[in-house]
């Protein structure tokens, strides 16, 4: 029904065993538990990368991602935290809220196109660090901490999801709950752009003069498109802050907005799973990296230098990606 | 009233030559230089090193924190954004390349200075009292006016000499000035070069009232980035009133509303979004830079 | 009969410029009517504003009875009045194909979310759309060079890719700016036909700028000739061939701009 070749969708199954059932697996063979929280960090951040990639879809570079995903993880840590709700309730609210503030915020910015659009966003990633020390409710620099575990959702009875408090592998519920979410992000994202809407952004991203002369409502579109990365950034933070059990001022800073936007352009922009990727190269090699101590940053940023220098037009585009090409 | 007054053309003479230096790069090649910031605070470490470690001269430093930047400027054009520039399908993978070089400068920093926040001794002593109603350092005085000269130097440089004419004519428009004999590839280099060149003086140059360290190069991007969509990206006259702008809205804030800390950064980015809603462009520049 | 569009009193002003002074004309339905005028004579300008790609500063733009300037380009689009632009404004990386099923967009019955899940009528509107492209393609004579990528096509292909984008849109005022600039005899005489085809066969009043003097005497019904920004004239391409007033502005601005 939503028209995939066999090819695809057996990329598709390949990747989903490999996610589910093959990384467990490698885990307990080698011992390296400690990749459990790289995974699910990786998964998460892809989250809120996809959001910068469908920015970049409507033709704007987004360097603001982690405004939202601060946003998205305070909004859940103050519901948990200071008004009881279910972990699983204020995610979706933390989605939601964050993508309350990117309409509000939008209706200014996005008419900005080019450099003036990243820069606005890249200062905005700054304002809420700076809101969140300012504002009361936030905790100021002491941030929120001792944030409790996901509680268990049943409904009649019949659990549908576990207690995490009362789990002894919380790494793997994690990392379960993280994949899924991604998953459920990246199918989004591939319908959403291969249908109308999806269309629509291409117009606007190659000419938005001509769109509009086609009857294509762009400041319309720009909004609810900018709403839905900003939803993605959102949950994104949310979960993370779950896992961290804590959200500070500085979980979120310009660096990391950098990142998002530095894993979707190093995965490729042409391509719906870029991002993924671009996020699982870029964090799982800092992460590898972190053997080299003090020269972590430096061999980091080299190897990115030579990517850009070689391979300007992103990973994807000498086309080793495999699991689900576009 | 006075206080405010004179701490902004202090803020804002520092402000503006930041400014110029990153509305330069982007006036020229179209690079959005996220590498600013970083540029600064390596000036700033040059300054220290050969002024506060082995005591040479400070203007002699100064001059050394001015070639250091242009020489790493002139190399990071050469070999790497002229390249990627051509070699690249999209505009945008510059702003990558710049946040790559912020991470690699980041790091050198890191490796060659450390963490910790670098001090050196004062260029002078004293201070200015106007009947405690303006209350000055000497030194503040002596760096805004240096910042002050360095600024008419560098429109002087741009208006009236042939590098200056050169690069004007590039910024405007790029083929053009191929046709009219310019050779383009040699002014991108120096106009990035020139561009790091001020980075590196202005952090030279504050070393001696803040000092300097490893997480001052973002933050001075971000306050860069700030002014140059205040002024309009681009632009030169939109820098320096972009600079003074953002100078004077900080002095004004830190006086009226020291005591709710940093909420003078989130006034000046509320009354930035709503400019830039109705001015998009920027004070003094053209539409979409 | 009313007309079906008509320019009231328009006037622009950038500034303490000028560009249109006090316009008026009626668009009769089922014609084409032609907008020339030496350089810098305020045409574009004037298309923008019927469109509504730029506010009028006084005066009014009324089409079917409604007033559609100062309203927004798509809502203009979306009554039937649409521009088309000069050869670089396409879709750059999409093709033909594409481009002319994106501009379809209009004719959608089936919702947003429709289209996400995949619903019978999107999968309809697929379907309709690629059929509808492939004839319109065929219409104008692009069938060939319905699969090449836009940004690789040649200047005159792109003219008639602009056509077929503003044609899908469905229009009834196509407005077309400047369709034979940089045109030899032989494409313009081919864009010619194109544009009355257009007319003819599909039933789409149109109105163009142009620089192309013989051309626009071939095609057009009726003429008005802008000269800084003031109407000095309107007719028929008889009436205005011999009119002093259209000679005096075309003799007094470049010579070669007659007859190119």
């Amino acid at each position: 029904m939503f028209g995939f070749t066999s090819k695809q969708l057996s990329g598709v199954a390949i990747f989903l065993f490999a996610i589910f059932i093959g990384v467990p697996l490698l885990i307990g063979l080698t011992g390296r538990w400690d990749f459990y929280f790289t995974l699910t960090s990786v998964a998460l951040l892809a989250i809120a990368s996809a959001g910068v990639w469908l920015t970049f879809y409507i033709g704007r570079i987004n360097i603001g991602q982690g405004a939202f995903a601060l946003i998205g993880a305070y909004v859940s840590a103050i519901l948990v935290v200071k008004v009881g709700w279910s972990f699983w309730i204020s995610l979706p609210a933390a989605g939601l809220f964050a993508a309350l503030v990117a309409v509000l915020i939008g209706l200014p910015i996005l008419r900005l196109r080019g450099v003036y659009f990243a820069m606005i966003t890249l200062v905005l990633t700054q304002v809420v660090t700076l809101t969140a020390l300012a504002l009361p409710i936030t905790n100021g620099a002491k941030g929120i901490s001792n944030i409790p575990l996901p509680s268990g959702v049943s409904i009649f009875g019949i659990p549908l999801l576990p207690d995490f408090a009362g789990m002894e592998n919380t790494k793997l519920a994690f990392y379960y709950t993280a994949c899924i979410l991604m998953i459920i992000t990246y199918a989004t994202l591939y319908r959403l752009v291969n249908s109308r809407l999806g269309h629509l952004c291409r117009s606007m991203q190659q000419n938005e003069e001509l769109a509009s002369s086609i009857g294509v409502n762009i400041s319309y579109i720009r909004i609810v498109i900018f709403a839905i990365s900003s939803f993605f950034g959102g949950i994104g933070g949310a979960m993370f802050g779950s896992i961290a059990q804590s959200v500070y001022p500085s979980s979120f800073q310009v660096a990391d907005s950098v990142n998002f936007m530095l894993n979707c352009f190093l995965g490729g922009l042409g391509f719906v799973f870029g991002p993924m990727l671009g996020t699982l190269v870029l964090y799982f090699g800092w992460d590898l990296l972190f053997e080299f101590g003090k020269y972590q940053m430096l061999i980091y940023s080299t190897v990115l230098i030579l990517i850009i220098r070689f391979l300007p037009n992103g990973l994807l585009s000498i086309r080793f990606g495999k699991g689900g090409d576009k | 009233m006075e206080q405010i007054l004179a701490n902004g053309v202090y803020l804002g003479s520092q402000y503006a030559m930041i400014a110029l230096g990153l509305t330069l790069i982007f006036a020229l090649m179209n690079v959005l230089n996220f590498a600013h910031g970083q540029m600064y605070v390596i000036g700033g470490f040059v300054t220290y090193t050969f002024y506060g470690q082995w005591g040479v001269p400070f203007i002699l430093a100064l001059v050394m924190s001015c070639v250091t930047l242009a020489i790493l400027g002139a190399l990071i054009e050469r070999f790497l954004f002229a390249p990627v520039i051509k070699g690249s399908a999209r505009e945008e993978s510059t702003m990558l390349l710049a946040a790559g070089i912020a991470f690699f400068l980041d790091a050198v920093i890191l490796l060659f200075f450390g963490e910790k926040q670098r001090g050196v001794p004062k260029i002078v002593d004293g201070v200015f009292n106007y009947d405690f109603r303006l209350i000055m350092p000497y030194d503040r005085i002596l760096i805004c006016v240096l910042a002050i000269l360095s600024i008419v130097a560098f429109i002087g440089l741009m208006q009236y000499t042939k590098t200056g004419r050169a690069l004007r004519a590039l910024a405007q428009d790029r083929t053009a000035a191929q046709l009219m004999g310019v050779n383009v590839d040699r002014y991108s280099m120096i106009g990035f070069a020139l561009g790091a060149m001020l980075a590196g003086l202005v952090g030279g140059l504050l070393v001696t009232i803040t000092g300097v360290n490893l997480g001052m190069g973002g933050p001075t991007s971000i306050k860069a980035f700030m002014m140059v969509m205040i002024g309009g990206a681009g632009v030169i006259s939109g820098a320096i009133w972009g600079g003074i702008i953002l100078g004077f809205m900080e002095a004004i804030g830190l006086a009226l509303l020291y005591q709710y800390g940093d909420i003078t950064y989130l006034l000046i980015f509320v009354s930035l979004m709503i400019f830039l809603a109705i001015r998009p462009q920027g004070l003094m520049g053209k539409p979409w830079g | 009969m009313t007309p079906l569009l008509q320019v009231k009193n328009v006037t622009k002003k950038y500034g303490g410029l000028t560009a249109n002074n006090d316009i008026s004309f009626d668009v009769a339905e089922n014609e084409i009517l032609s907008v020339i005028g030496p350089n810098g004579a305020g045409k574009s300008t004037l298309f923008k504003m019927i469109a509504s790609f730029t506010p009028t500063t006084a005066g009014e733009v009324i089409y079917q009875g409604e007033r559609i300037s100062n309203l927004k380009p798509h809502i203009v689009a979306r009554k039937g009045v649409v521009r088309t632009f000069q050869e670089t404004t396409i879709f750059k990386s999409m093709t033909v194909h594409e481009s002319v099923v994106v501009a379809q967009h209009l004719r959608a019955k089936a919702s947003l979310a429709g289209y996400f899940w995949g619903s019978k009528a999107a999968q309809e509107d697929v379907r309709a759309f690629g059929k509808y492209a492939d004839e319109l393609l065929e219409f104008l004579g692009m069938s060939e060079i319905s699969s090449e990528q836009a940004s690789n096509l040649p200047q005159g292909s792109l003219r008639a890719l602009g056509i077929a984008i503003g044609l899908a849109t469905d229009p009834k005022v196509l407005l077309l700016d400047e369709p034979f600039a940089g045109m030899n005899h032989d494409e313009t005489m081919n864009m010619v036909k194109l544009v009355r085809s257009v007319r003819d066969e599909r039933g789409v009043t149109v109105m163009l700028v142009e620089h192309d003097m013989p051309a626009v005497m071939n095609i057009s019904d009726r003429i008005v000739v802008l000269n800084f920004g003031e109407k000095i004239a309107e007719g028929t391409p008889s009436e205005i061939q011999n009119n002093e007033k259209v000679i005096e502005a075309y003799l007094g601005s470049v010579d070669d701009e007659i007859g190119m």
